[in-house]
């Protein structure tokens, strides 16, 4: 590394370090309520001890190398979750889920778009290029839109894929489903940032660190001005349209009624939370960094209380992103299906391995913070990692790769290979959906709850 | 429901007209209501039922199960299936008997008459489509409005695409995301570009490009990091005294980190100000204050910028790569003072949004004035006319902000200039709601948005001052050829290509494909070893002198960088150019479209000239060249464009580009795909442990019936192009095998390589590719997916294009003149508004 780069290095590490560590005082709303007394809160979303319970997933594309996912029966680790070998009484590997919906079914070939689009819905997507998009409501928003009112985002979609292909996406798919992991509702994607610096900005306010206060106050102000006179317009327009087609129109609503529903809220929180942080400069052109940052945004916000629920798009489903870094100049995509080649199948479990050391670190962050009732930010979290697509090379949907990190406040019993028996991956979906305090017994196509997590 | 006959005999007329597969129709057209019985089932006896009737249900699919007329004609999904599939050839297969083109009219209107209702002579336009503006849309319409460029590619989330093109309405979704992003984008828009006082202190303002370079191209807009150059700019003040200049410098880089460094030298009347060093950055701003005393008279700012020398070793490292950069940027200098004057003048940009020198003082008169100009800007704003309504809350907006103390008028205006932006009327495009004329169940778009139609699909952006004062005066329709030729030679016009064509043909995508040179080459192992070898070269003492063996490991390693360097960025927007102006020129010169099939010259510069192992073409400026005698490019399958985006990371994918033909220039339908992706371990097995050729691995996938009716489709065509390999370099051999490029198409077609291909598909082919280029192009002017009711738009534009030896102009004025253009359908009157969906008023 020479001179220059390494200078880069080394104020990227002053940022990350900031980040890491020293948030100031005042904390977090959650946080001085826990000075007075710590007491469960009725909005959900809480750990037994009253603290934030947070719930996020990361989604990887193209499926796993299996031969070296999996550990063994006594939960010794496989080459790829290598990376993890410290923090194995943090996490569990789930074997057993699967997304039905993620096969073709009657719907042929699209197999990515398909994945990406079932990870989180647990819903098959109507084959469309455009005119109706359909899927299902994410797990995330479902518990945005229940308990996502504690916070003063009610989730945060990020994503750390830059990449984006002109023209038509995989095989008659709608783009949608490719590039985004959150619905809000079974037509409405909700797509994630990919910059750092916004995520930053959205949570604790854009200029020096002086004006951050001042600006947020000001922009509120406006806002709430301006959204006023954007719903009377809207409502014009609504009756204009009359009968015309108005679904796109309708979502737009909807967005506009959640934006002043959001406003609202969020006069409750008239104080930025602090940090000593510094804004990050954008987007790191090294794709490891990226994640890097974006797993870090993440912390930062469930660190400072902005959200409890959070997802992270790493890479859409289908990627080809190279990995010269780590000597695979080969697409990520293509190497998964010349899984004959056994040269070439140790170059996806590389880059496996690569994603899974990203997200050690990531763990690692959460496991040395302290939460307010001095357990560490990872115990109250849960934290699924994980794609639809099972094998690579033969795309299958079963037994699908997933790791969930994170005690859920004492509710989970991670440190272990969890060998569920054949069932839905919306059933774990179902059981982190009740520990967040959503009171329901379906999600997507589960056929109960996964017990014993 | 009955056809009047009246209509059954337009058919008629009209079906003359359709060329060659149309002939002799006409009785046919003229037929009762037994068509179908007396017509068409036989044809489908005929040609169909042996897989697709009497209980065979090839591919899943079977024509005769219905058991009524009505239940036949309301499959419409179905029927359009068969017309697309028959149409296109691909049915019935390529060794089956095949229906005369008698027949193949006879299906066809059959199916546009009876099953899709089409009536010629007032087709349906389709449903109105709601579309938001896409990022380049919303870029170009902040500068046309406001005079301003706004990057929305860096603060908006990525626009979703649908049927190819991220300008799709219904795939352009909406999020709190995006609505917040929103209205922060028009608070910054507006905070950069509207004035909030009256009078202030003389100033001078400039940009970067008010600073001038030794040359023409050179300002202090952009000035690359890794060349030395002295940008200067002189200003004359009348008063003497102390005067405050505040500096913004922005620092740049290419999206991949470069490690380059520079310093900058600022000075004043020869006088040096300050001197940094900067190095890559993201649009990283920097502030700097001076306050410099000044007699009268002349006075120069002086920017000087040196590259910082680096160390041999750091470039030959592999960091830089010669795609990457460095730059700086000049973005704003204000001069204010001097420090105490008396004289007062109006702000920047004031006269483009207050028409009086001063606001009135009485406040009815204030409010009246505020109208008027609210009502100015919301019509270009919304491109539309303005219902009292929307004016009275702006004014109320505005006022309620003046109002306050300390608050200026100014700062009221720009308050609600912020609401304009974030009201949906200019986010969505709406202009069409308020229909002209009406015509039964459908209505003509008025002018206005007529002009809004055309300027979204040519410019990209809102109409200019000559379309709406044409609209308003009713005047648009009358002048529309004089109109689109005018459109097309304006430099808005570039936008029509870069983002159609961009998106169609996927030259937007080039200089992101991260294509490895070295391993395409055949190089890698080399590369590795060497890399190895010149890191411990590095280690030694740099005063030692080399031995005759690491010079030659240093010189190698440098042929290598010499690589990288030669398809860096650069390389890529050459290729991207090249097909770009290859279609600028088909739009300019009115060419036929066939030329995209094949041609005898294309567009290079002397990087890209090399590549195509072109002659004599000298120097970086692209531009037309007549292709040698038996060169294998022309046209747009055979450009490095197209050949890249298709290709992996280290080879090419003759599926990916198969595919690619058959999407974007045949426009085959895709056929049924398999349930599941079969395992090919067993037909693996028969190589014996060897690599496979990618010819061999295919063709195992089309032993597998699963498989083949897709594969038989895509391969040949994919093949033909394996004589250029992932960089679009001509290659005759891989693997030193020679490459065979022969092949099939499932129309029956044989070829020996892409020369033949290209014109298989230039003299044979033409009707397929009018057919795909239309229904791509008329999803881009519509905005939305193609549905089974356009099928007679696309077959008169295609007549048209047939007629008129296939020149871009009858494509361009075919659409716009069609009817979905032009129209709209009117809904379906629905008993009673939701009023709870109104009831929004806070």
């Amino acid at each position: 590394m020479n001179r220059h780069a390494r200078a880069h290095a080394v104020s990227r590490r002053r940022f990350l370090r900031g980040a890491g560590v020293a948030v100031a005082l005042p904390l977090m709303p959650s946080l001085l309520r826990g000075a007075e007394a710590v007491k469960p809160l009725t909005t959900g979303a809480t750990t037994a001890s009253g603290a934030p319970l947070r719930m996020a997933f990361m989604s990887i594309p193209n499926g796993v190398q299996q031969d070296h996912w999996f550990p063994k029966e006594d939960f010794t680790l496989n080459s790829t979750m290598q990376p993890l070998d410290g923090l194995k009484s943090q996490f569990q590997v789930i074997g057993g889920l699967d997304h039905e919906h993620a096969t073709a079914g009657r719907d042929g070939a699209g197999d990515h778009a398909r994945a990406g689009a079932t990870f989180l819905t647990g819903a098959r997507a109507r084959k469309t290029a455009g005119s109706d998009i359909h899927v299902g409501i994410s797990v995330d928003q479902v518990a945005a839109q229940k308990v996502g009112r504690a916070t003063r985002f009610p989730s945060l979609e990020l994503s750390a894929d830059l990449v984006r292909n002109s023209g038509s996406c995989d095989s008659g798919y709608a783009c949608a489903y490719q590039y985004n992991l959150a619905w809000s509702s079974a037509t409405t994607p909700v797509s994630p940032e990919p910059n750092p610096r916004l995520v930053f900005e959205r949570l604790f306010g854009s200029g020096d660190r002086a004006e951050r206060g001042q600006n947020f106050a000001q922009r509120q102000e406006t806002e709430r001005s301006i959204l006023d006179f954007v719903l009377e317009e809207t409502g014009d327009v609504q009756r204009k349209l009359g009968a015309h087609d108005r679904r796109k129109f309708d979502e737009y609503l909807s967005v506009v009624r959640e934006m002043e529903q959001r406003l609202q809220a969020a006069e409750k929180f008239t104080k930025l939370p602090e940090t000593t942080a510094d804004t990050p400069v954008g987007i790191p052109p090294d794709f490891g960094e990226h994640m890097a940052i974006m797993y870090d945004m993440l912390h930062l916000a469930f660190q400072t209380d902005s959200t409890r629920i959070g997802t992270i798009l790493l890479a859409y489903d289908g990627s080809n992103r190279t990995f010269p870094g780590i000597g695979v100049p080969e697409g990520h995509h293509y190497l998964t299906h010349n899984q004959r080649n056994p040269e070439l199948n140790q170059k996806v479990a590389a880059i496996d391995k690569y994603y899974i050391a990203c997200l050690a670190k990531f763990l690692e962050k959460m496991a040395k913070t302290e939460d307010i009732d001095g357990q560490s930010l990872l115990h109250n979290s849960m934290i699924v990692y994980g794609g639809a697509i099972a094998d690579g090379n033969r795309h299958s949907h079963d037994n699908l790769p997933v790791i969930l990190a994170g005690h859920a406040g004492g509710a989970f019993k991670p440190g272990r290979f969890m060998k569920a028996t054949s069932q839905p991956m919306s059933n774990l979906f179902v059981t982190m959906l009740n520990q967040m305090g959503v009171e329901t017994n379906a999600f997507g196509d589960s056929t109960g709850r996964l017990e014993g997590v | 429901m009955q056809l009047p006959s009246l209509v059954r005999l337009a058919w008629g007329y009209l079906v003359l007209g359709l060329g060659w597969w149309c002939a002799g129709s006409v009785t046919v057209a003229q037929a009762e209501d037994n068509t179908y019985p007396a017509q068409v089932e036989p044809l489908l006896k005929k040609y169909c039922y042996d897989c697709h009737g009497g209980g065979e249900k090839e591919g899943n699919l079977t024509l005769d199960h219905f058991t009524s007329d009505a239940a036949r004609q309301q499959d419409r999904a179905l029927w359009w299936k068969v017309l697309k599939n028959v149409r296109a050839g691909v049915m019935p297969p390529a060794d089956q008997p095949r229906p005369s083109s008698e027949e193949l009219a006879t299906l066809t209107q059959w199916i546009k008459q009876d099953v899709f209702r089409t009536d010629p002579n007032n087709p349906d336009p389709g449903r109105l489509v709601v579309r938001r503006l896409n990022r380049s849309e919303y870029d170009n319409t902040i500068d046309d409005l406001l005079g301003t460029r706004f990057d929305a590619t860096i603060l908006f989330p990525p626009d979703d695409s649908g049927y190819g093109f991220d300008n799709v309405g219904d795939a352009l979704s909406f999020s709190p995301l995006l609505m917040e992003k929103y209205l922060r984008a028009a608070q910054t828009i507006v905070e950069q570009t509207v004035p909030t006082e009256t009078w202030v202190k003389p100033y001078f303002e400039f940009n970067g490009r008010d600073f001038r370079g030794a040359n023409e191209q050179t300002n202090g807009g952009r000035l690359p990091g890794k060349k030395a150059a002295t940008v200067r700019r002189t200003i004359e003040i009348e008063e003497p005294g102390i005067y405050d200049v505040n500096v913004l410098v922005k620092l740049h880089g290419s999206f991949d980190f470069d490690p380059a460094r520079y310093t900058v030298v600022f000075s004043i009347d020869g006088q040096e100000q300050t001197r940094n060093e900067y190095g890559w950055d993201e649009a990283k701003p920097q502030r700097y204050q001076f306050t410099p005393e000044w007699a009268s008279g002349k006075h120069e700012l002086v920017f000087e910028l040196t590259p910082v020398p680096m160390a041999e070793g750091e470039k030959l490292e592999g960091v830089d790569r010669g795609s990457t950069d460095v730059s700086f940027e000049v973005n704003h200098v204000r001069i204010e003072g001097p420090r105490g004057t008396e004289r007062r003048i109006h702000p920047r940009n004031y006269g483009q949004f207050f028409t009086r020198e001063e606001p009135p003082a009485d406040a009815a008169e204030r409010r009246e004035y505020a109208r008027e100009i609210l009502h100015k800007f919301a019509m270009r704003a919304f491109r539309t006319s303005v219902d009292r309504p929307t004016i009275d809350r702006l004014v109320d907006l505005a006022e309620s902000q003046y109002q306050k103390s300390g608050q200026t008028f100014e700062k009221g205006i720009a308050h609600a200039l912020i609401a304009v932006l974030a009201s949906p009327r200019f986010l969505f495009r709406l202009e069409a709601l308020g229909a002209s004329q009406q015509d039964g169940a459908f209505a003509e778009v008025n002018e206005i948005a007529l002009a809004s139609r055309l300027s979204y699909f040519l410019w990209s952006t809102m109409p200019d001052d000559e379309l709406f004062r044409l609209a308003e005066a009713g005047e648009l329709r009358k002048q529309l050829p004089q109109q689109i030729k005018r459109m097309l030679k304006h430099d808005r016009g570039n936008e029509f290509v870069r983002n159609f064509v961009g998106q169609w043909l996927r030259t937007r995508d080039v200089t992101q494909v991260s294509i490895d040179p070295i391993v395409v080459l055949g190089h890698q192992e080399e590369y590795e070893r060497l890399r190895e070898e010149f890191r411990d070269l590095r280690r030694k003492p740099l005063s030692r002198k080399l031995s005759p063996e690491d010079e030659a490991v240093r010189k190698r390693f440098g042929e290598f960088r010499a690589i990288y360097d030669r398809f860096n960025d650069d390389m890529k927007r050459s290729m991207r150019r090249e097909t770009e102006m290859f279609v600028e020129y088909v739009v300019d010169e009115d060419r036929s479209l066939l030329d995209l099939l094949d041609s005898d010259y294309t567009f290079v510069n002397e990087k890209l000239a090399g590549l195509y192992d072109i002659p004599n073409v000298r120097g970086g400026e692209m531009r037309r060249v007549k292709l040698p005698d038996g060169s294998p490019r022309g046209g747009v399958l055979t450009q490095a464009s197209m050949l890249l985006v298709t290709s992996n990371p280290t080879r090419t994918s003759p599926v990916k580009r198969g595919l690619f033909v058959l999407d974007n220039i045949l426009g085959l339908p895709s056929p049924p795909a398999p349930a599941g992706v079969p395992d090919l371990e067993e037909s693996a097995k028969r190589f014996e442990g060897r690599e496979p050729s990618q010819r061999e691995l295919l063709a195992a996938h089309r032993d597998s019936p699963l498989c083949s009716s897709c594969h038989a489709r895509m391969d040949p065509l994919g093949f033909a192009l394996e004589n250029f390999n992932a960089l679009g370099m001509w290659r005759e051999k891989e693997h030193d095998q020679a490459i065979d490029a022969s092949g099939v198409l499932i129309t029956g077609e044989k070829f020996q390589d892409i020369r033949e291909l290209k014109k298989i598909l230039r003299e044979r082919h033409a009707a397929e590719f009018y057919r795909c280029v239309t229904e791509k192009m008329l999803t881009y002017a519509l905005g939305r997916g193609l549905e089974d009711t356009d099928e007679h738009t696309i077959d008169l534009i295609v007549q048209r294009l047939e007629e008129n030896d296939g020149k871009f102009s009858a494509l361009l004025e075919g659409v716009i003149e069609s009817a979905p253009f032009q129209k709209y359908r009117l809904p379906v009157a629905t008993p009673t508004v939701n009023t709870t969906q109104e009831g929004s008023s806070p």
